[in-house]
C-alpha cells in the first residue's frame, strides 16, 4: 500500500532552484535510499517531507494516519535533559499517551543501546551516542515513516554497523526513506533507489532495476603479477583493460561466457590466478549516474 | 499532559538545570540591596574614597524611603531591563539556531503552547526576580530610611510589573522574529529604549502609555497618579502584550524553516 505521494516536488529560494519536479511513490514497509552528490537536494526533500521547509510548487500526500519519524543528520539536543526526559517529551509531543510515554521510551532507548545511559543527559553523549538518541526520539512514537538524513555519515565503522544493524530491524515495521553518501550502506538496505541531482530525480527504481540498466557485466581476472597480465592484456582475445595485475574483460551481448574464458586459460596458462564475473558497483553506478549529468 | 504542560516543564528545567531560576533573581536582589545600601554609607564612601580638598565637608540630605526605591527601580530600568534580554534573547530563535529546536518543529507542535510556555516561563521567572529586589531593597530601606506603606509598596510593585511583563513579551517576540539572537536583542533594546526616549520627548502630549506605567507605578509611592491615565495605561499595556504574544506565536511558526537541520 502506498504511504506517501510526491508529485512534482519543487524548493526555489530566489532564483535558485535547490529541488525541482521530483516524484516518487513509497509504499509500506520498503527501504529507499536518497542518494546524490553533496548540494544534489537530498536535505531539502526530507526537510520539505518533514514538514519543517514548505514547498514552492508540487504536493506530499500522505496515507491517513501516517506518523513521521525524522533524524536529521546532526540531531541536536538540550544539553541539560536526560535521555530518557528528551524520548518522553519528544513521545508526548507526538501524540503517545502520558501514561504509555514513559515505558515506551524506556523501550526505546534500551532498543538502541541507550539503556544505561538513559539518566545521563545528553550534552554529555559522544557522537554515536548522540545518533542513537536521535534515532530514538526518531521512532518512540512507532511512526510509520521514517525520514533520516544521513543516519550513519558522522559515525565510526563499528557505529555505522550497529545503527545499521538497528535501522534493518526496524524494516519489518517501518517504511524508510534515508538519504546516504555511503553507498555500501545503501546497496545493503535499499528496496528503492532515488537518484538527485542538481536538485533533479535522475534515476530511480529498485536496487535490482538500476543495477541491470547499469549492469556493464565484465569478467575479472586475478594474475600473479602485472608482468604476466601486461603480456595478457596483448595478446588477449577480447577487449581487455589492466588495472594493475587484474585485467577487465568487458562483456558484451553475452560475449566472451566465463566458460569460455576459463576454458581459454585452460589452454594457455598465463599466470591467470582467478576468473570472476562482476556488475557495476552501485558506487560505480553513482559515479557514472553523475559523470552524466 | 498536554503539550503546554510538556513543554513548561522542559522551559522549567531548564532555568533549574542552567541556573537561571538562581541567578536571575540573585542579581536583581543585589541591584535592589545595593542601592539603599550605597545611599545610606555614600558620605563615608566619598570619605574614604580620598582626594577631597582640607576641610572640605558634604552635607548630604537623608532620602526619603520611597525616593531610595524609586532609585532602585531606576537601575531596573537599564541594567534590569538589558539583564532580562540577555537572559531571554535566545528562548526561539537560539533554539532555533543551535537545531534543538529542529526535533520539536518535525512533531505535531502547538505553536501556541510552544511559545507560550516560554512565556509562562519567563514572566514567572522574571516578575519574581523584579518582586524580590524590591522586596530585598524595602528591607534595607526599612533598616535604613525608614518604612515604605505595605499598600503603596504593592501598588507601586504591581503597576511596574505590568511593564514588565509587557517587555519581557516583546523581547520573547523579537527572539522569534529574527534569526539571531544577537539582533532580536538589539531590535529589543532598541525598540524598547528609542520608544522610552520617545516618551520622555514628546510624552507631554499623551498621558495614557505603557512607557508611562514605571512612572505612574512611582506616583503609588507619592500618593497616587491620576486614576484614568494609569487605567488605560495598563489596559493598553494588556492589549499590547495580548497582541505580541498572537504575533510572537504566529512568528514563532512562520519562521520555523529557519531552524538548523
Amino acid at each position: 500500500m502506498s504511504l506517501l505521494e510526491v508529485k512534482k516536488l519543487t524548493k526555489r529560494y530566489g532564483e535558485e532552484l535547490a529541488v525541482e519536479d521530483v516524484s516518487f511513490e513509497l509504499t509500506e514497509r520498503t527501504s529507499t535510499a536518497l542518494i546524490g552528490p553533496n548540494g544534489a537536494g537530498k536535505t531539502t526533500t526530507l526537510s520539505m517531507l518533514a514538514g519543517l521547509l514548505k514547498q514552492t510548487e508540487g504536493s506530499i500526500s500522505w496515507h491517513n494516519g501516517t506518523g513521521i519519524g525524522f533524524l536529521p543528520q546532526y540531531p541536536q539536543f538540550f544539553p541539560w535533559l536526560t535521555a530518557l526526559e528528551f524520548t518522553e517529551m519528544a513521545a508526548k509531543i507526538s501524540g503517545v499517551e502520558a501514561k504509555k510515554a514513559r515505558a515506551q521510551s524506556v523501550r526505546t532507548l534500551e532498543f538502541v543501546g541507550l539503556g544505561n545511559a538513559k539518566d545521563k543527559k545528553a550534552g554529555a553523549f559522544s557522537g554515536g551516542m548522540k545518533q542513537r538518541l536521535g534515532l530514538a526520539q526518531a521512532i518512540v512514537h512507532q511512526p510509520k515513516l521514517l525520514l533520516l538524513d544521513e543516519p550513519v555519515s558522522a559515525l565510526d565503522p563499528s557505529g555505522r554497523r550497529e545503527i545499521m544493524n538497528l535501522l534493518k530491524s526496524l524494516r519489518e515495521d517501518t517504511t524508510i526513506l534515508y538519504s546516504t553518501h555511503i553507498l555500501n550502506d545503501a546497496e545493503e538496505m535499499t528496496d528503492q533507489l532515488l537518484f538527485l541531482q542538481h536538485g533533479k530525480l535522475v534515476e530511480q527504481g529498485s536496487l535490482k532495476d538500476v543495477k541491470t540498466r547499469y549492469a556493464e557485466p565484465r569478467i575479472r581476472v586475478t594474475f600473479k603479477d602485472p608482468e604476466s597480465a601486461g603480456l595478457f592484456t596483448g595478446k588477449a582475445p577480447w577487449d581487455a583493460v589492466r588495472d594493475g595485475h587484474i585485467v577487465y574483460i568487458p562483456v558484451k551481448g553475452g560475449h566472451p561466457a566465463i566458460e569460455e574464458v576459463m576454458g581459454y586459460f585452460a589452454a594457455n596458462p598465463s599466470g591467470a590466478d582467478g576468473v570472476e564475473r562482476q556488475t557495476a558497483s552501485l558506487e560505480e553506478i553513482f559515479l557514472k549516474v553523475a559523470g552524466r549529468q | 499532559m498536554n503539550q503546554f504542560g510538556v513543554l513548561l516543564k522542559k522551559e522549567w528545567r531548564e532555568h533549574v538545570r542552567n541556573y537561571k531560576i538562581l541567578w536571575l533573581p540573585a542579581v536583581f536582589v543585589l541591584f535592589g540591596i545595593i542601592e539603599p545600601v550605597t545611599q545610606y554609607f555614600l558620605p563615608q564612601i566619598i570619605e574614604s574614597a580620598g582626594n577631597l580638598p582640607e576641610g572640605a565637608v558634604f552635607e548630604f540630605p537623608t532620602p526619603e524611603p520611597e525616593q531610595v526605591l524609586v532609585s532602585v527601580m531606576g537601575q531596573y530600568q537599564f541594567i534590569g531591563l538589558i539583564i532580562l534580554i540577555l537572559a531571554y534573547m535566545g528562548a526561539v530563535a537560539g533554539e532555533r539556531r543551535s537545531g534543538t529546536a529542529t526535533l520539536l518543529y518535525v512533531r505535531p507542535l502547538s505553536y501556541p503552547a510552544y511559545f507560550l510556555s516560554k512565556w509562562v516561563m519567563a514572566v514567572s521567572a522574571g516578575l519574581a526576580s523584579v518582586w524580590l529586589g524590591f522586596l530585598g531593597a524595602a528591607y534595607y530601606i526599612w533598616l535604613f530610611f525608614g518604612d515604605i506603606a505595605a499598600g503603596d509598596f504593592l501598588q507601586f510593585a504591581a503597576s511596574y510589573s505590568l511593564w514588565i511583563i509587557l517587555f519581557l513579551t516583546i523581547v520573547l517576540t523579537a527572539s522569534a522574529a529574527l534569526p539571531h539572537q544577537g539582533l532580536a536583542a538589539a531590535v529589543a533594546m532598541a525598540l524598547v529604549f528609542a520608544a522610552q526616549i520617545l516618551d520622555s520627548l514628546l510624552g507631554v502630549y499623551w498621558t495614557a502609555s505603557p512607557l508611562k506605567l514605571p512612572a505612574y507605578a512611582q506616583s503609588w509611592l507619592a500618593g497616587a497618579p491620576d486614576a484614568g491615565d494609569f487605567w488605560w495605561s495598563s489596559v493598553l499595556a494588556v492589549l499590547l502584550t495580548l497582541l505580541f504574544i498572537g504575533l510572537g506565536i504566529w512568528l514563532s511558526k512562520r519562521n520555523a524553516a529557519q531552524t538548523k537541520v
